[in-house]
């Protein structure tokens, strides 16, 4: 599973933002998931406090995982919006277009985002 | 105690990652070069069909092909005995490719030097979905030996995919059938390729380097 990489992948775009702020501590990162996302959020966590295990800017700082809602598009019609929980009977993660009937249907599964992060800053 | 602040970002956790791969794909392009991503599932036969598809192409093209393995060089090597170049991508445990994996290759060789770029993603049907690297074209690879529902159960890696590619097809009837997986990949999506092949015997590679757009 590559719950690993996505931990790494969302680390790496907060060192950025802790430069960016000249951070001296992170302390929460919140990222907010789709239901269909590729990643089991226990997963990641556990994979976020590997890798930060070695940081001393994330010593201590916590991963909070909120779950968004599902989104589908339509390749048929224009549809872009919630799934209905019937789902396609046929094929798992896949959806029936509520509006037009069309299994063509993608589910995003990158929502996958970074919200906010809270930093402490030194005083100065 | 020092202040803290909050920072909204809202940016996508593969936006990084993505944007690489958009610069790989429109670099490619810009230089008129074709670039194809092979995923599908362990021992589906993606090495395989490489070797037929080298043999059949290299001596019009030179074809570039990366490989992506847990570790081990052996299925670059195997290529490279077709008249490709190859050069092998050891994940060390990681599941995918990614767009960053393939530029450190890139970077390392002179693209000018070669027409035709393909990458085998690491055998997994599930993680190479999520990671875009930059190919022009994504292919999926599964066999019949896997039996019949590999496609109702990782529908999402054929959506990601212009082609499927239902291989071993040389053992269709001999206890395995290409029947319901080449339906269920047609079905799937509209306007997706099928195509049956044997990496075996040869069948449908021809099928499916027309498929690729390549003049043969
Ligand atoms: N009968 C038959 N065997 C095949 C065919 N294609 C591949 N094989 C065999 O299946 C096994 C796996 O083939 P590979 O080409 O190594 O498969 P792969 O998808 O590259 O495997 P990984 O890279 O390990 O995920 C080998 O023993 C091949 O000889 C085919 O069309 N027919
Ligand atoms: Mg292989
Ligand atoms: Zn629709």
């Amino acid at each position: 599973m590559h719950e690993y990489s996505v931990a790494s992948a969302i680390v790496d775009q907060v060192k950025a933002i802790v430069e960016e702020h000249k951070a001296i501590q992170v302390k929460k990162i919140i990222v907010s998931a789709s239901p269909y996302e590729m990643i089991i959020p226990e997963l990641l966590i556990e994979a976020y406090g590997i890798i930060i295990h070695e940081l001393d800017k994330f010593k201590n700082s916590t991963l909070e995982i909120q779950i968004s809602k599902a989104e589908i598009s339509c390749l048929e019609c224009d549809y872009k919006g919630e799934p209905d929980e019937k789902g396609d009977p046929e094929f798992a993660y896949n959806f029936i277009c509520p509006k037009c009937g069309s299994r063509d249907t993608h589910i995003n599964m990158k929502n996958l985002t970074i919200e906010s992060v809270d930093l402490v800053i030194p005083d100065n | 105690m020092s202040p803290e602040k909050k920072v909204v970002v809202k940016k996508h956790a593969y936006q990084v990652n993505d944007e690489l791969a958009d610069k790989i794909r429109e670099s490619m392009k810009s230089k008129n070069k074709l670039f194809f991503n092979m995923m599908g599932s362990i021992g589906a036969g993606k090495t395989l069909i490489l070797e037929q598809l080298a043999a059949k192409l290299s001596s019009k093209y030179r074809v570039f092909v990366i490989n992506g393995d847990v570790a081990t060089t052996i299925d670059s090597d195997r290529i490279a005995k077709q008249g490709a170049t190859t050069v092998q991508i050891n994940t060390g445990g990681g599941c995918h490719l990614s767009a960053k994996l393939i530029q450190n290759e890139l970077d390392k060789i002179n693209i000018d030097d070669y027409d035709i770029f393909i990458a085998e993603n690491v055998g997994n049907l599930i993680c190479p979905a999520a990671w875009d690297i930059g190919a022009q074209l994504n292919i999926t690879v599964v066999s019949i030996t896997e039996g019949e529902y590999v496609v109702k159960k990782h529908p999402i890696i054929f959506k990601n995919a212009a082609i499927a590619i239902i291989n071993k097809c040389d053992l269709d009837g001999l206890g395995f059938n290409s029947d319901v997986l080449a339906e269920d990949a047609s079905k799937l999506k509209s306007g997706m390729k099928v195509i049956l092949t044997s990496a075996k015997t040869g069948q449908g590679i021809d099928e499916l380097i027309k498929a690729l757009g390549i003049e043969p």
